[in-house]
Parts: structure tokens; sequence; C-alpha cells
């Protein structure tokens, strides 16, 4: 069936506004949406939390003592006025990483996979 | 000379050249052909004929224990050019650290330094047809392809370069040989002769001088050779039986007063798919994954540690070779997708490659080869391996896969995921190059080494070991070029014996 008049003109405002939220930085408006926790002032740091889970569970079967107050305490800390992509190239100069299923990554990127991952578990 | 056949020697025969060669692989070639204008009459023997015989190779028949090795009647191959029979070309020089003592590694050091060597590595280069001399200087000129953008640190691309058999259509390693087989006819002074196993090594009254060799054949004839000079040069296994086993007039065996025969063995452990190397920007330079012609080279990239990293965190060589193209699974997509969303690369195109490695192994005294009480079709004891291979080297290994991850994601190109950790994951992926080291090794101390720094067994003043079975530090490059080149400083020191 063809779309009537009205309707394709509906279509291509909706997908303008649409276009317009994101270049906006709208996105959030269709982005994934979380549980608020106390934490998000770090989560909002990674690049896409869904991402950040399942390398956060890897981390989290190795290490049973991940203790999620004195973590976020310590990533508080190393990020603090500095953004993760900053505190990550100055980790790696220094050989700070850490180790999730095999994958060697910046130490402070993978507390905060291993927080992602046990905050969806709260959820 | 046409090669001379040892079945047709009359019984009871005795031969006396100036030097007799004991074996027909890279190194008793090698020899032969350097001495090839000198008035020195040289016989070399040579166990098999001019091809593959299992009657011949099952002589080579033994035991193995401890960590799973190659059956030692697999690991080598008994006819005229040896194992270079079934090499696959891999050539790189030495490092000069694989020649410092290190406090560090025990037993470590050769006598000398690379530099000794340097003057025979270009003639060597020649023999084994490896092409131009480059090496690490193919990191310096045009390369088809860029190399793998690393950060600073303690890890760098450099190379190895492959013997091909020139004119050879099938691009195949030189076989020493048939490749050779021609050349050495055309020798006056050498007469080669197949089929004849030495079986004893027969020492002088007072014990300083070897009188004469046992040779026999599988057809039953046995007759003796007695030359001025020997050189011994079965191969890194059977350079050891051999001595153990002339056994008459020093029970512990020829140049085993101090219990060093057979120890200190040593093989170049691989274990494969040892890590996952992502390349962000998608597909890595062709010559890390496969053999390449250019400049008169055919080469191909490894990533080893820098001597200043092995110095600084202790290691021992690892020369790491990228295997094949792998998949990513979901964990693998997220770690390299968030990793390199953060360090605002991108991945979309990436692509991923086990690597591999070869290991240079810790001197151990317990890694050893010993006489059994089983003898093979000539009366010969036969010999039982015990195979070792310590946490250490693996905990080494380690160190520098990790350092490359961290370069990796410093270069912003790429990063790593190790893939072993327990003992048994290593052991479960281990192979082995067939590079038989260490077990006639050198050192200037009759104490601490069977031969001396003239590879002259030390106590006995005509008798000579090539090959590899004499480096003490065995370094993480394939043998084969560093025992022609040492074998070539080997014929200079005997043409001087002879002026």
């Amino acid at each position: 069936m063809m779309p009537s008049r009205r309707g394709a003109i509906g279509a291509v405002v909706a997908a303008a506004a649409g276009a317009a939220a994101i270049g906006y930085g709208g996105w959030r408006l269709f982005g994934r949406h979380y549980a608020p926790t106390t934490y998000d002032d770090l989560l909002t740091q990674l690049p896409d939390r869904d991402m950040a889970m399942p390398i956060g569970r890897a981390f989290l079967a190795t290490h049973a003592n991940f203790t999620t107050t004195q973590a976020a305490a310590a990533l508080r800390a190393r990020l603090h006025n500095r953004d993760l992509a900053a505190v990550s190239i100055s980790e790696i100069a220094r050989g700070e990483l850490s180790v999730a299923g095999g994958w060697m990554m910046p130490a402070t990127l993978l507390g905060l996979c291993a927080l992602a991952a046990r905050m969806q578990n709260r959820v | 000379m046409s090669f001379v056949d040892a079945r047709q020697i009359p019984e009871g025969t005795e031969l006396t050249p100036d030097l007799a060669i004991v074996g027909g692989g890279p190194a008793g070639i090698t020899l032969a052909l350097a001495l090839a204008r000198t008035p020195i009459k040289m016989l070399l023997l040579e166990s098999g004929g001019m091809d593959f015989d299992p009657a011949t190779q099952k002589l080579y028949a033994g035991d193995e224990t401890g960590v799973r090795y190659i059956p030692l009647d697999a690991t080598r191959l008994r006819y005229l050019g040896g194992s270079t029979n079934h090499w696959g070309g891999w050539s790189r020089p030495l490092d000069a650290l694989d020649f410092e003592k290190r406090d560090w590694l025990p037993y470590s050091g050769w006598p000398f330094p690379r530099e000794e060597l340097e003057p025979y590595f270009p003639r060597a280069q020649q023999l084994i047809e490896a092409g131009s001399f480059l090496y690490d200087k193919l990191a310096h000129g045009e390369l088809p392809g860029a190399l793998l953008p690393l950060g600073p640190g303690g890890m760098y691309t450099s190379f190895f370069q492959f013997s091909q058999w020139r004119g050879n259509k099938e691009h195949l390693p030189t076989a020493f040989g048939h490749r050779y087989a021609d050349d050495l006819k055309r020798i006056p002074n050498l007469q080669l002769m197949l089929h004849a196993n030495v079986t004893g090594v027969r020492l002088a009254q007072d014990v300083r001088w070897v009188d004469h060799l046992d040779i026999a054949t599988l057809s039953g004839r046995k007759f003796k050779v007695k030359p001025r000079h020997i050189v011994v040069a079965c191969g890194g296994i059977e350079n050891a039986r051999l001595l153990l086993a002339s056994n008459d007039a020093i029970a512990a065996g020829i140049g085993n007063q101090n219990d060093l025969v057979g120890r200190f063995f040593a093989d170049h452990a691989i274990p494969r798919d040892t890590a996952t190397l992502v390349v962000f920007g998608g597909e890595i330079a062709p010559f890390y994954k496969t053999n390449l012609d250019a400049r008169g080279a055919h080469f191909r990239a490894t990533i080893s540690p820098t001597e200043r990293f092995r110095r600084g965190r202790q290691l021992t060589g690892a020369l790491i070779t990228v295997e094949q193209r792998v998949e990513l699974d979901g964990l693998g997509r997220a770690a390299v997708d968030t990793t390199s969303a953060v360090l605002g690369t991108g991945a979309g195109s990436a692509h991923a490659y086990s690597l591999g490695v070869g290991l240079e192994l810790t001197p151990d005294p317990d890694r050893r080869l010993t006489l059994t009480t089983a003898r093979d079709a000539l009366g010969m004891p036969r010999l039982k391996l015990n195979m070792t291979i310590s946490d250490h080297d693996l905990a080494r290994y380690r160190i520098s896969l990790i350092e490359l991850g961290r370069q990796l994601l410093a270069g912003k190109s790429g990063m790593l995921k190790l893939q072993r950790s327990e003992r048994a994951e290593w052991l479960q992926v281990m192979d082995w190059g067939n590079h038989h080291m260490g077990t006639t090794r050198m050192h200037d101390d009759p104490k601490q080494g069977v031969v001396d720094a003239n590879l002259q067994v030390h106590g006995l003043a005509n008798l000579f070991i090539a090959g590899s079975s004499v480096f003490p530090t065995y370094g993480a490059s394939n043998p084969t070029l560093n025992l022609v080149a040492l074998t070539l400083r080997l014929a200079e020191h005997i043409r001087g014996l002879f002026r």
C-alpha cells in the first residue's frame, strides 16, 4: 500500500527531528536507559556500558575480592578532573594494565567495566 | 671423485686420512667445502646414503621421559645432508647478547663474543642460500607494507630470512646433501663414504689422543679409520651419543670426565596460539604473515624483545610470529571496540591473528641424554632424553607478550589477548623446533664445557666437535646459519693445524 501524503510528510519531519537531536547531543533521547546508580559519574565515562559489561564480568570472574565502594573510590581518584582517554594513555605508558578474559586493557577502563557489570547485577 | 660405498670396503681395512669428518650434515659438508683447496686429505663418513632409508633411520630410535618431545628417530634425518633434508630454511644470526655471560642466566655465555663469528656469516649465508645478509637491516629500507606501529618500549620488529635452494622451482630450502653433492665430488682431496657408521672413537693408550674410529655398515662390514684429526659432526643428539658410547678407555665416555656430555640438551620451545594480536586498522602487512621476496632476500617479520629490554627484565630470547587470522568472539569484539573507542581510534575493520613463538630455554643440566641398555642394529647403546621446560621460561615469554600488548596500546594500533597462563595450558600447545643444541657445550674451563673455544674436546689433542651441540647458550634464532658460520671458523683453525 502506498503511504499517504500526510504520512510521508510526518515521517520526514520525525527523521529530521531525530537527526537534529543526535547532532546536538540529544542521543540520550533515543539511547539506552539504565537505572540510576551512585556511580553514574564514573559509568558515563564508558563509551558503551552494554559493551563494557561482558568485559567487566570476565574481570570479576577472576577478581572475587572486587569491592564496589572501594573500586569506585579508587576510580574517582584516578579520574579526578581528567577524562578516561587521558588517564588510559598515561596508564599505558606506565604499564598499568589489567587483564580480563586474557585481554590486556588500561586498568581504569577495566575497573569501569567491572563496575558496569556489578551495577547491572544490582538492577 | 665419486662417492664411495662403505659396504664395498674390504673387511679389516685401515684408512689413514689426515682428517676424518664424522657426519654429512650441514656442519660436515660445510667443513669439507671449506677445506677443499687445501693439501688436507679428508674422509667424510656418512651413515646414510643419498636418500632416506628406514633401516638407517631406525638407528636413531630412543626413549623420552619428562615433557613430551618428538621421538628421537623423527626429530632428525640420517642421510647425506642430515636434517637439512627436512628443515624449513628459517635463518637468523644469534644476537650479541646470546654470547654474553649473564649473572641472571645460569650457565650462560660463549667463550667469545659475536664479533668472532661475524667474518663467517657472509659465507655461511651463501652456503645456506638465504640471499643478501640483511635481517634487521630490512626494517630500514623499502618494504611491501608498513611495520606494525608500536609505541616506545621493549619489543621490535625483527626479521628472519629463508634458505631457498637457488634454481629450485619449488622454492625448497637448501638440502645440503643433494645441493652440494656435485661440489663435493669435485673436491680432489676429499673421499666421501656413504653407509659408513662410526660405532666407536678409540683412544690411544695415554688417553690424550684418538687412535682410530671403528666403522660398521648395516650389511655387517667392519673396518677402521686412523686419521690425524677427527671432527665429529653428527648432530646435537648423536654427537653426545658417540662420545658416551665410546667408553672403553674412559668409563664415563670420551670428553665426559666432568659429567657434561649429553647434559644441557636444548631445543626451541614453539608453543602455538600463545596470544591473539588485534590490529585496529585492519590487515597487518603481508610480511608478518608469510614469506616475501624483496631486496634480494626471502624474508618474514618476527617480533622480538630488544637487547635492552632483555637485559633490564632478565629475559631469554623469543621470536614471535604471526600464525594465522582468527575471528574475535563476543568478548573479544567488546574489548576491542571499547578500548579503541577510548583511545579514539575505532576498530571497525580490525583484524585478529594468533601468535606463535620460538623460545630459548634456560640451560638445564637435567635436560639430558643418557645411554640405555637397549642397543641398535650396530650394537650401539640407544639414548634416552629427559626433556624439561621450566615455568620460569614460560613466565619470561609472558613478560615479552605483556610488553607487546602495552606497546600496541601505546601506538594506538592494536591490542593483545594472552591465551595461556597455566603450565598445563602451555604444554598442551607445545611444539619443538627440532634444533638440538648444548650436549657437548663449549667453555674454556673443562669443568664447565666439553670443548674449548676452538671446538677441541678438552684433553684430547686431535678430536673436535662441530654443530650446535657446542652451543653453551642458545638464543632464539634457528641454529643452522650459526652452526655453519661456527664450522667455517673451525675450518680455519684446522687449516692452521696442517700448516
